[in-house]
């Protein structure tokens, strides 16, 4: 298998704090990684830093072979993040939001247009296509600002938290349009529910304190703490 | 095509906002108007000060409009940097030239039209209550002198926006109204003020931008010069650290 990203003792400190302490990890071109902990353990910094949002403090971290430290422009225009906190822009229609987004990564008019119909479809923004964002509920934009993500076709995208605040449904449309995904498009995802992780991932890695705890399969995270269901492993080995 | 697609955000922005309207359009119309009636309501005595004749008040209005826009840059760049839209933004392949294109064109263009409103309301006062018109020729040709004025109070903005949050950075653009207002020479004349005073007024580019407004206004070219070159200097050095400050930020954010 190809590697997609791969983080060689990545750290990140602020002050005193270490949010993540060298990390060592290796994500797989095409597969659904899940990144879980406790609030605080890292996940965000993490994704901050090989999004080039937040500067390393040491180690570094590669995608697709590409440096972050030196070749960050590059990395960008192959990845997409949609932030734990709802990013939209107010006074913008959904599709305007959708096509400004397509625009600042370059995606030509033609291939938007395209990619467009297809999230609007997946994502059942139609009905509010032509809505200004600020006129949308907080699960609506949550929608979009996933979707924006979505919309650049990237070949890597981060979804942070991704399904909070999403109700039942819409939480069932992500997860069809995350499995879609499999096998095409790296997807590194956080959150806090763990039948989304067991449901969508195919590999978990466990963080605490700005390390990786444990890293496998649902099944072999269960396993390795013999416990019956993720939750109960989660805390096994959160708490060990 | 990044820059221009995010100008054209920020245009429907501003454009979407009534209270953009009110403020860049409606507000100088409203103090066009509202000084002219003034000024024919005193009695017109022998030395009296010109400021409020129409061909004197157009071109200062016309300068004191650009602080709104000044505010209204502001309240944009801080309101963004507060959002995580401008985060998502960050993680995109725009580079910082981008985003200062992006947030000057839209602003700039408003200038300009705010600016060509303002005069022809002017030269309507004018036909109305003078019964004779402003010259026209002098006055268009003077729209695109106005423009380092605009690039002047827009990086003002830029720059206020760039280090200050969404709550104190308007209040310091309101500072900076009064200031224009009083130190600008709009309502009344610095020249009969005392030396004191005009060597502050001196000292900001306020002054120099409505002197030379009002001296291109009538065609006196010579006259104009020295301030449009003062103001036009101030232009490119507010413009430079806005860009500076701009990039700064973008990258101490990633801390
Ligand atoms: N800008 C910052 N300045 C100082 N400390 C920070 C900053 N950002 C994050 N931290 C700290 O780094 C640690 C990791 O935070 P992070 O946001 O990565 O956690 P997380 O795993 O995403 O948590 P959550 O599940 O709550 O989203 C926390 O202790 C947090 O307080
Ligand atoms: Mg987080």
């Amino acid at each position: 298998m190809k590697t997609a990203i791969k983080t060689v003792d990545l750290t990140k400190k602020f002050g005193d704090k270490t949010a993540v302490n060298h990390m060592n990890l290796e994500i797989y071109e095409g597969e659904i990684f899940g990144l879980l902990g406790v609030n605080g353990a890292g996940k965000t910094t993490t994704i901050r830093m090989l999004t080039g949002l937040s500067a390393v403090t040491d180690g570094d971290a590669y995608v697709f072979d590409l440096d972050i430290k030196k070749d960050l422009q590059k990395i960008k225009s192959l990845i997409n993040v949609s932030t734990q906190e709802t990013a939209v822009a107010e006074n913008l229609t959904v599709k305007e939001n959708l096509k400004f987004i397509a625009d600042i990564y370059g995606i030509s008019d033609e291939a938007a247009k395209t990619s467009m119909q297809n999230i609007i479809s997946s994502l059942e923004l139609g009905e509010v296509q032509n809505q200004k964002a600020k006129t949308l509920s907080g699960g609506w934009q949550r929608r979009l600002s996933i979707a924006m993500a979505l919309i650049t076709n990237p070949k890597i995208i981060f979804l942070d938290e991704p399904t909070l605040g999403l109700d039942v449904l819409a939480r069932r449309e992500l997860w069809k349009v995350v499995q879609s995904l499999k096998g095409k498009v790296t997807v590194i995802l956080t959150t806090h529910y763990l039948e989304e992780v067991e449901a969508l991932c195919d590999r978990i890695a466990v963080m605490t304190n700005g390390k990786i705890k444990a890293l496998g399969t649902a099944d072999e995270l269960k396993k390795s703490v013999g416990k019956d269901s993720l939750e109960d492993a989660f805390v096994e080995i959160v708490e060990n | 095509m990044k820059a221009l697609a995010f100008a054209s955000r920020n245009m429907k922005e501003l454009l979407r906002d009534m209270i953009s309207y009110i403020f860049c359009l409606g507000l100088p119309i409203v103090m066009l108007i509202v000084m002219t009636l003034i000024n024919r309501s005193i009695p017109q005595m022998e030395g009296a000060p010109q400021v409020f004749n129409i061909e004197k008040l157009t071109p200062a209005i016309a300068i004191f409009a650009m602080t709104f826009l000044m505010l209204f840059v502001c309240i944009r760049v801080s309101s963004d940097r507060s959002s995580a839209f401008l985060t998502r933004l960050y993680a995109s392949p725009m580079k910082s030239s981008d985003f200062i294109v992006g947030y000057i064109v839209p602003f700039a263009v408003t200038g300009v039209f705010q600016t060509v409103i303002t005069y022809f309301c002017g030269e309507m006062i004018a036909l109305i209550v003078n019964g004779e018109s402003l010259p026209v020729g002098y006055m268009l040709l003077s729209i695109p002198l106005l423009i380092p004025s605009i690039v002047l109070f827009i990086g003002i903005g830029i720059i206020f926006g760039t280090f200050f949050n969404a709550k104190a950075a308007p209040g310091l653009c309101s500072a900076v109204i009064t200031a224009v207002a009083i130190l600008g020479g709009i309502w009344m004349d610095i020249d009969t003020m005392g030396d004191g005073w005009k060597t502050v007024c001196s000292c900001l580019p306020f002054y120099h931008s409505v002197q030379y407004a009002r001296y291109a206004m009538v065609g006196n070219f010579d006259d104009m010069l020295t301030p449009l070159l003062i103001c036009t200097a101030f232009a490119v050095v507010i413009f430079t650290v806005s860009v500076m400050a701009f990039s700064f930020k973008m990258k101490s954010d990633k801390k």
